[in-house]
């Protein structure tokens, strides 16, 4: 584990140096306040510090409460080594940010088992955040495909639409819905059914940008959320969706299955002030119209007038 | 090394803490004393200067470093001495300063060449 140690006592920091290098650290040495700053400040820096109190530049404390500052960072645990002794140097210590104190001269066995508990806490909060981030994942994907769930994308979607009001853009929403996926169902089960919905989510995830979003609507149900995209770019990119879906059957363990998308596409340069509702209500009436239109199918929804919408 | 227990009480360094420090590595203890020999005349100068000036900060600032670096070595007594001084530089009390410095010079008079004894002592 790597180590950072920041002392302007040559002894002291030769001493720390080979103490920790011998334990197994990967040890960093560094003589000021601000080095030591810099690096616990790099990418991947130390997660380990010990730091001298009184040091050039930037003391003790100035460093803790540096590190302190940096909130989107791994946790850094910090030991204070000091020849201050006195309740108030120790209080001033903790609170500036610092996790742990060693008085000098320190004792090697003391040292290292002051380290270990330091190793300990942070293996602790990575247990935390891995179970924090898994938890997060679970809440906001689905759990068959892992692609957003209908929440999250239609929260994006929401996001987005509003990104792109205020930036004068324009944001694509395909709504799209596999054909006669209750045959694959009833025909090969829905282990089968979970293969074609898992395979699709890949495939479409593929023939997306990075910057796009999408997520599992409902059933066989997917939203595509494109980012500076327009009416004109939104057919072609539905229809690479569609080809991607249709070109090659998916592989199951009763055998290739070929299956189609129907994808309802909408424009939201040409639904301006529409409610996130309203869009989606849109672009499944597209979707119902390439399901009426044979499946297998992108139907850009065309714009209603203010007048339509108030006859309706 | 195996005598340094009886040699304590009339030396300045207290050997048996010292080889507790450097976990009984020889070659670490040369190199420490090499150090030690190259910065302490260097930082005890300074002091020196600093009380002849009056200059009460740097006289705190290069006493604490005399102390970290003799606490080091564990060289007890002087270590404790320039704490003294640290603080009596904290509290600007000169009257007491100069004589505590007197103290501290007169405490480490003997320390190099008894360092140097132990460095080739380690090494042989």
């Amino acid at each position: 584990m790597k180590v950072l140690i920041a002392d302007d006592d040559t002894i002291s920091r030769r001493l720390l140096e080979k103490t920790l290098t011998r334990e197994g650290y990967d040890v960093t040495a560094v003589d000021n306040g601000r080095s030591a700053l810099r690096q616990l400040s790099l990418p991947d820096a130390p997660r380990l510090a010990l730091i001298d109190w009184m040091m050039p530049e930037l003391d003790g404390p100035g460093v803790c409460m540096g590190v302190r500052k940096q909130h989107d960072r791994p946790y850094t645990h910090i030991v204070l080594v000091t020849s201050r002794r006195s309740k108030q140097d120790i209080v001033a210590g903790l609170e500036s940010g610092a996790d742990d104190y060693l008085t000098k001269p320190w004792d090697p066995a003391e040292l290292t088992a002051r380290l270990r508990v330091g190793q300990r806490i942070l293996q602790l909060e990575d247990r935390l955040v891995e179970a924090r981030e898994t938890m997060r994942f679970k809440a906001t994907h689905d759990h068959l495909t892992s692609l957003f769930n209908r929440g999250v994308i239609v929260d994006l979607l929401a996001r987005e639409l509003s990104r792109t009001r205020r930036e004068s853009g324009c944001t694509v929403v395909m709504l799209g819905d596999l054909d006669h996926f209750k045959n694959v169902n009833d025909a090969y089960g829905h282990i089968v059914g979970d293969e074609v919905l898992r395979e699709v989510a890949r495939r479409i995830l593929g023939s997306i940008r990075s910057y796009d979003f999408v997520g599992r609507y409902g059933g066989e149900e997917f939203l595509i959320v494109l980012n500076n995209c327009d009416s004109t770019q939104a057919i072609v990119r539905a229809e690479e969706v569609r080809n991607r879906i249709a070109n090659d059957p998916v592989k199951t363990i009763r055998g290739p299955l070929s299956v189609t998308m129907s994808l309802g596409v909408l424009a939201s340069q040409d639904w301006d002030l529409r409610l996130v509702e309203e869009i989606l209500g849109e672009a499944d009436s597209a979707l119902y119209q390439a399901k009426a239109y044979g499946r297998n199918c992108v139907k850009l929804a065309a714009p209603t007038t203010s007048a339509d919408r108030i006859s309706s | 090394m195996t005598q340094h227990g009886n040699r304590t009480s009339q030396t300045a360094v207290n050997l048996t803490k010292l080889l507790v420090r450097v976990e009984n590595d020889h070659d670490l203890l040369c190199e420490i004393i090499g150090i030690f020999k190259e910065e302490f005349p260097r930082v005890l100068q300074s002091l020196q200067q600093s009380v002849a000036r009056e200059d009460m900060k740097n006289v705190e600032a290069t006493s604490h470093a005399l102390k970290g670096m003799l606490s080091e070595l564990s060289v007890t007594r002087a270590a404790w001495i320039a704490s003294r001084l640290e603080q009596l530089a904290r509290a600007r009390e000169m009257s007491r300063l100069v004589y505590t410095l007197k103290l501290l010079e007169a405490e480490v008079e003997g320390l190099l060449p008894e360092l140097d004894a132990y460095s080739e002592e380690a090494k042989s």
